[in-house]
């Protein structure tokens, strides 16, 4: 009877399985398939810029010599990039930041397409990590840096110098530079309104000065706790808080960190996400990060040292910093003249907390739809150019989320899923594939045979750590 | 879904349901060497977000009474938001923790000349030992570097030694296997045929499918599993809907998928 049972739940699953997970077909067939339910442009893609065109020049043309104004409230990546690329296009930019030496806590791992893509300077990159270690529950340890290339590498870097040199970047572009405070925004009062952004300007001093700027369109890319999109109702996401130090360890221990970045996945050190030690430029950050075990990630980091161990032993704290990171996007990421980038909208990675290039990408997108938009910062823009950022970001990057994603809840769910999670990382084709998608961001196609071989391979790594739990749990009971 | 425990030791055992932390023992024991930092807990109200902090934390003053707290981006929402003292502590106690030890595990593997009988290795001896020896880090997870971390791979273990050992005696794990070759051959028919799971597209998605499916069969032990077998699809097309809010404002202007 069990039996039956099964094998039509075997049966009956492939079925619910396409119908409960469309978007996995649709997605796979992004490029032509027409019953797409998710966030894509394609079909108008093709005719795209003709539409474009048409669109943009229905926007009312903003009177002579008067160019749009944008306000873009943060300088991190998104803000950075999104008011470079604003700047250039002829959009007159203001870029609102708040402290402008700011260390967001942050683990400070960028994709090597990101350097590219960016146009990063060399030495901003403090260390180029080119062996990845994961570290299982019962300790067994696996590199998965050895199918990368000579030239291939994950960087790392500070985000003060990040940050830093993007915003002065943007600023060489013809943005304007502001350090201050967002407080709040009006809407425009009427038509032919402008929005009025409210902020405590500092210049170097310690008491703001309240003012009052008008602008036909905001960005924000203020973060995680997003003023701007409390502001516009954008609701709440789901969050993790990530906990990280910052430690000096003896040089003869840093030597080991040299090109090497250590992953720990456990129940100890964090219950759905992982444990990290990552190089900077003269000391480690070791942290940690969980969703549902917030109260508790000073236990969590307390382990993370614990298993860390000799390796950072001799260490001494000298920052101790702690940050949400979003779980997923923001219900509402476009209002009017408004949209949100980077961490304000919710662009981290499940599995990888990955954020910085997502963030550099949405504000630099983002922008580039305001410049087409308002015809080089000719004419008023609408939520229908902002929503086009919306529409190419989710199409772009959705898979990337989704795999991760489903990943996470996969393989960090119990010990032994995390136990096989590793073993697996011993693959070299799971190496390939996962540092291929991780450096160039794009979803790499593999080989069948290759395939069917991981999947056997994945199959066997679960169902042996499975079965070593069941007799671990019988361990528990009997003595 | 947060679980919202509170930070202190005392407290913690009774509110962590999940996870385990065999270390409580070690933190408990030094608690003056540990940083404590009780971070914001965030009610999920309003803006549904926690406070961010960050202390530089400087070794050369030791002093007893909570250092003065640099505290940046503090919403307004957050007014306990970050209470953090540390006295520059170094990282390191000086009680080294407890280390397994098992006459046959050597040099971060099991050897398996010692677990030899009549000539053959006694594999079901060598699952015992390595479940015991998991179950031990699990209760005292500590330094990955002993020995020079773990090279013990169980894929070692003839697949036969599993299957005796684990899959025969249980008709139920039987069926589970049953339920495993059933998506196999969908998997194996879909590459074939080009059509629904794999089709042209040999990418990471079959493979990120195929963990859910695995998974679903690694779960599916019981009868009632196949509920929890609904809440597992649930969950995973929960991520879809969170990000497909955006394109469900109905009153939404501009370029919408179709
Ligand atoms: C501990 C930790 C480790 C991480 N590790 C990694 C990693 O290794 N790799 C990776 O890719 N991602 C990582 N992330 C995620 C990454 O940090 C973020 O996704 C990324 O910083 C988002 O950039 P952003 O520009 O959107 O926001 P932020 O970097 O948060 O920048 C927001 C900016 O806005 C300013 N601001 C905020 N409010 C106001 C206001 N009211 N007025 C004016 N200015 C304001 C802030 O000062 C700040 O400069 C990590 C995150 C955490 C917390």
């Amino acid at each position: 009877m069990a039996a039956a049972a099964l094998s039509s739940a075997a049966t009956a699953t492939p079925a619910r399985r396409h119908a409960a997970l469309p978007s996995f077909a649709g997605l796979r067939r992004a490029p032509n398939a027409e019953s797409l339910q998710l966030p894509s442009s394609t079909g108008r893609r093709g005719r795209g810029r003709a539409a474009l065109t048409v669109r943009a020049s229905n926007n009312p043309k903003l009177p002579a010599g008067r160019r749009l104004r944008v306000a873009v409230i943060g300088g991190g990546p998104a803000g950075g990039c999104a008011a470079e690329t604003l700047a250039k296009g002829g959009v007159e930019t203001v870029l609102i930041e708040r402290k402008m030496d700011n260390c967001k806590p942050c683990g400070g791992a960028i994709p090597l397409c990101m350097v590219g893509e960016f146009d990063l300077p060399q030495d901003i990159i403090d260390r180029r990590v080119r062996k990845m270690k994961m570290i299982s529950p019962s300790n067994v340890s696996v590199d998965i840096g050895r199918t990368l290339k000579p030239d291939e590498y994950i960087g790392m870097l500070r985000r003060e110098v990040l940050d830093s040199y993007l915003r002065e970047r943007a600023e060489k572009s013809g943005a304007t530079l502001v350090n201050g405070l967002f407080l709040r925004m009006d809407k425009p009062a009427g038509p032919g309104e402008r929005y009025r952004v409210h902020y405590n300007k500092y210049d170097g001093r310690a008491v703001g000065e309240p003012v009052t700027l008008e602008v036909d369109a905001v960005i924000g890319a203020d973060g995680a706790n997003s003023r701007v999109a409390k502001s516009i109702g954008a609701g709440n996401y789901e969050f993790a808080i990530a906990f990280q130090e910052r430690m000096r360890i003896p040089a003869e221990k840093m030597e080991y960190y040299e090109e090497r970045a250590e992953m720990y996945v456990g129940l100890d050190v964090s219950p759905d996400f992982y444990a990290w030690v990552f190089p900077k430029s003269d000391h480690v950050a070791v942290g940690t990060g969980t969703v549902t075990h917030k109260g508790d990630i000073k236990l969590l980091q307390e382990a993370t040292r614990n298993r860390a161990g000799d390796k950072i032993d001799g260490a001494v704290t000298f920052r101790v910093e702690a940050h949400p990171i979003p779980e997923h996007p923001r219900p509402r990421r476009a209002v009017d003249q408004v949209a949100l980038v980077g961490d304000a909208a919710g662009y981290v990675t499940k599995c990888s907390g990955e954020g910085i290039y997502f963030a550099a990408k949405s504000g630099r997108m983002c922008a580039e739809e305001i410049v087409r938009g308002s015809e080089n910062g000719t004419r008023t823009i609408t939520e229908a150019d902002l929503r086009r950022y919306l529409a190419k970001f989710d199409k772009l990057y959705w898979p990337t989320y989704k795999v991760l994603d489903v990943l996470q809840k996969v393989f960090y769910r119990s010990n032994p899923a995390k136990e096989a999670f590793v073993e697996m990382c011993a693959d070299e084709y799971v190496q390939k594939m996962t540092f291929d998608s991780y450096l160039y961001k794009r979803v790499v196609p593999g080989t069948p045979l290759e395939d069917l071989k991981l999947a056997v391979k994945t199959i066997g790594c679960l169902v042996r750590a499975n079965a070593l739990r069941n007799e671990m749990n019988k361990i528990g009971i009997y003595s | 879904m947060a679980l919202f425990s509170p930070a202190l030791p005392s407290t913690f055992s009774a509110s962590c349901s999940k996870a385990q932390f065999p270390q409580k023992g070690r933190l408990a024991f030094f608690p003056k060497r540990s940083l404590s930092l009780f971070v914001a807990r965030s009610a999920d109200n309003g803006t549904g977000t926690t406070g961010s902090v960050a202390v530089e934390v400087n070794p050369e003053k030791k002093e007893e009474a909570a250092a003065p707290v640099a505290v940046e981006e503090k919403p307004e929402e957050n007014k306990e938001a970050a209470v953090l003292e540390s006295n520059g502590a170094t990282v390191k106690t000086e009680v080294p923790p407890p280390k397994f030890l098992d006459p046959r595990w050597a040099r971060g593997t099991w050897d398996l000349e010692q677990f030899r009988k009549d000539g053959t290795v006694d594999w079901d001896a060598v699952i015992d030992a390595e479940a015991r020896r998991r179950k031990w880090l699990e209760d005292h997870p500590g330094d990955s570097s002993v020995d020079g971390g773990v090279v013990f791979d169980t894929a070692i273990i003839p697949w036969w030694a599993w299957v005796k050992r684990f899959h025969l005696p249980e008709a139920e794990l039987l069926n589970g296997r049953a339920a495993m070759v059933g998506f196999f051959m969908a998997y194996f028919v879909d590459s074939l045929t080009g059509v629904g799971l794999v089709d042209q597209m040999n990418n990471f998605f079959c493979k990120t499918l195929l963990f859910v499916a695995v998974l679903g069969v690694l779960v599916i032990r019981k009868n009632e599993d196949v509920e929890n077998l609904k809440k597992l699809v649930d969950e995973s097309t929960f991520y879809d809907k969170q990000w497909q809010a955006t394109w469900q404002d109905e009153n939404a202007g501009g370029p919408r998928p179709e």
